[in-house]
């Protein structure tokens, strides 16, 4: 047995023993738990959105983290994701499980196709073009969106019902003194897809492949040397998270029920993802979902702050003008957490435990 | 066919594509298409020259020049604002007067905005010098920062930007109906890219500029503090993306705090196209959105923003390094 295949295997055993296990497992009964012990929607829209921005979060950061490319229209393909769900529930009007599955099926293979392109012609060169071209494709697509009026609904949006036991008129019947509605439905089925997605990603980052992304990424210049055709991989890995964003795009879509360019497409969000990852951590997967859990609890919290201002001081219009610029503040952590807290959260609390473990 | 046959054949074929529209488009409309291309490219040129010349220097993807460029717009509004209510030379019927106000806006924009890029540069982007991603992630935080600022210093509806009296409106050549801020915005646009490009061309600290672009190790071996060339280009791209700002701004005749975002893709893709670094290449690139755009969006008016994404995959397919690589 070699060095390698001992330490695996030692890791292996010492899976099941590690808090971090249990943390994890804990945190999945928490979402799997929800929507049976809250009743209000607003708290299920928060978590159920934590799970699906998680998942997106995770997918961004197979891109940033592991792979090391820096995309900046990863949302891009989120949106198509979400407008393939909208035109075949809402314009097409194909209301049907197996329809809902080839919209999914449709838009990854779309966002594949779309990614392995993007990737051809802009990889090639400079890392760097990427970031720039991606920006550009996001916002060529938002644009498309909203002028293409007769397949994306324009600016207003498609708004659409969904098939059997997750239509919004579904009731299955009380359960521990809970109903069953199609909300609840379709809080479980994303929960389980977005589980699925991440049990995938976690995967991809550690299989043999992953880790040829992870050595272009702490050194390129040696992984040439080694053979690997970098640029190949890069476009592999970047692919791989595109098929990802799409399916969680189209989870977003049926959780919502509607579809439009603000919501799914806008340069915004793509601004919310990217903050969600360095608060987070970069390649830590896990970072996600506290990222994700920071902006969208503040979001949905932020107008009773901003509520809460306006009667503390009241005549003061500076402070409430000042209050209601929230993204300002969003500017400023983005410039501070790069400053101060360069790994996130997940990044930071692993190099203590690790710094911990040196010690003892 | 020698090389240089062929150089000059590849350009024939490019200056071909752009007169080809004629066969769709009557003459005369062609005519006020070209001249609004070439304003709008000239406009372009303004703001993707300072973020090439940025990224070309500095290697730093500075995602806050929109910002910026909004920024150059606002101050520009507010400075002719007081100035026209303090002298009313905006509404004058003395052209010069107007040409005056316009060109002290303009200054005032620069200016203002210059001082804000050496503060950006000093405080945001200096710790993060050679890491890309950082410098994506700071730049992006700045670009938020920036234009929420915006949103709280004037407020966040959309403004009217005044233009002085005896831009607007156009002349009538033979016939062909030539619009006036258009041609002013070429003339301004040429004499800024002749000024830069004898300034990088013909001094010594031109030189050391279009050194660094090439290798700025080898300009610091020869004793040059690079840090404070950086801070210098940086303010003098800064005030390249005001004074873009304005004259857009004069140009739509209306600002809002949004507006950066929506011209930094196009300085990306001009910037891209012309080869990151080089002004030729901003200028030529520029140019090309900037025809292209218009001729198309006369036509289909849909697929405009297709054609400037179309120009920028065939260019990343044929010449990856853009029109005019590095420096020139």
């Amino acid at each position: 047995m070699n060095p390698i295949q001992t330490s695996h295997l030692k890791e292996r055993e010492a899976r099941f023993k590690r808090p971090a296990f249990f943390l994890r497992l804990l945190l999945l009964a928490f979402f799997f738990a929800t929507p049976l012990t809250f009743r209000s929607f607003e708290i299920l829209d928060v978590v159920l959105k934590i799970i699906i921005f998680s998942a997106l979060v995770a997918s961004y950061d197979v891109v940033l983290g592991y792979t090391g490319i820096v995309s900046l229209g990863h949302t891009m393909y989120f949106g198509i994701g979400a407008y393939l769900v909208g035109i075949f529930m809402g314009k097409l009007g194909w209301i049907s499980y197996g329809d809902l599955a080839l919209a999914l099926l449709i838009a990854v293979v779309i966002s594949g196709i779309l990614s392995v392109l993007i990737g051809f012609f802009s990889l090639r060169i400079r890392a760097i073009f990427f970031a720039m071209v991606t920006l550009a494709f996001l916002e060529f697509t938002f644009i498309l969106s909203s002028q293409l009026r007769p397949i994306t609904g324009g600016e207003d949006g498609i708004s659409f019902k969904l098939p059997g036991i997750l239509a919004l008129d579904y009731r299955l019947g009380q359960f521990l003194g809970i109903e069953f509605t199609g909300r609840i439905m379709s809080y479980y089925l994303i929960l389980l897809i977005s589980l699925i997605l991440f049990l995938l990603m976690l995967r991809f980052v550690h299989s043999p492949l992953g880790r040829v992304l992870q050595s272009i990424r702490d050194n390129e210049q040696r992984s040439i040397a080694l053979g690997y055709r970098t640029y190949v991989y890069q476009v592999i890995g970047s692919s791989f998270a595109s098929c990802v964003a799409a399916v969680t795009g189209g989870c977003f879509a049926i959780w919502v029920r509607y579809v439009s360019p603000d919501s799914s497409l806008s340069v915004p969000i793509m601004l919310d993802v990217l903050l969600m990852v360095i608060v987070g951590g970069m390649g830590t997967l896990y970072g996600g979902i506290f990222g994700a859990a920071f902006l969208v609890i503040t979001r949905a919290f932020l107008p009773k702050i901003q509520v809460l201002i306006a009667s503390l001081l009241p005549g003061v219009p500076f402070a409430i003008r000042l209050s209601e610029r929230w993204l300002f503040y969003f500017g400023l952590l983005f410039i501070l957490i790069v400053y101060f807290f360069p790994k996130g959260i997940v990044g930071t609390a692993q190099e203590i435990f690790a710094r911990r473990k040196g010690e003892g | 066919m020698s090389a240089q046959q062929k150089a000059w054949l590849s350009k024939l074929a490019v200056v071909a594509l752009f007169v080809l529209p004629i066969l769709f488009i009557s003459p005369k409309t062609y005519i006020t298409l070209t001249v609004s291309g070439v304003a709008m490219g000239m406009l372009l040129f303004l703001v993707s020259s300072g973020f090439s010349l940025i990224f070309g220097f500095m290697s730093v993807l500075n995602l806050a020049h929109g910002a910026l460029f909004a920024w150059g717009a606002y101050i520009g509004f507010t400075a002719f604002s007081l100035i026209n209510q303090w002298t009313g030379w905006g509404g004058s019927n003395v052209v010069f007067l107007n040409i005056l106000i316009f060109l002290l806006a303009l200054v005032v924009a620069g200016m203002g905005v210059a001082v804000l890029g050496i503060v950006t540069e000093r405080l945001v982007i200096r710790p993060v010098y050679g890491s890309h991603l950082f410098q994506i992630f700071i730049t992006v935080g700045a670009m938020i920062v920036m234009e929420e600022l915006i949103r709280i210093v004037w407020g966040p509806d959309d403004e009217v930007m005044p233009v002085p009296i005896s831009f607007i409106g156009s002349w009538d050549v033979f016939d062909v109906v030539v619009a006036k801020y258009p041609l002013i915005a070429i003339v301004i646009g040429l004499i800024l890219y002749l000024g830069i490009y004898s300034l990088l061309k013909r001094t010594k600290l031109g030189m050391i500029v279009r050194a660094g672009v090439e290798n700025p190790e080898m300009v610091q071996v020869m004793g040059h503090n690079i840090y404070r060339y950086f801070t210098g280009v940086f303010a003098a791209g800064s005030a390249l993306a005001a004074i873009g700002g304005g004259m857009w701004a004069t140009f739509v005749k209306s600002i809002h705090p949004a507006m950066g975002g929506e011209v930094i893709v196009f300085a990306l893709i001009v910037a891209i196209i012309g080869g990151l670094g080089s002004m030729t290449g901003s200028v030529v690139g520029a140019l090309m959105v900037g025809l292209s755009y218009n001729y198309v969006a006369y036509l289909i008016p849909k697929a405009a923003l297709g054609i400037t994404m179309l120009l920028l995959i065939v260019i990343l397919l044929i010449r990856p390094t853009g029109l005019f690589p590095e420096g020139t």
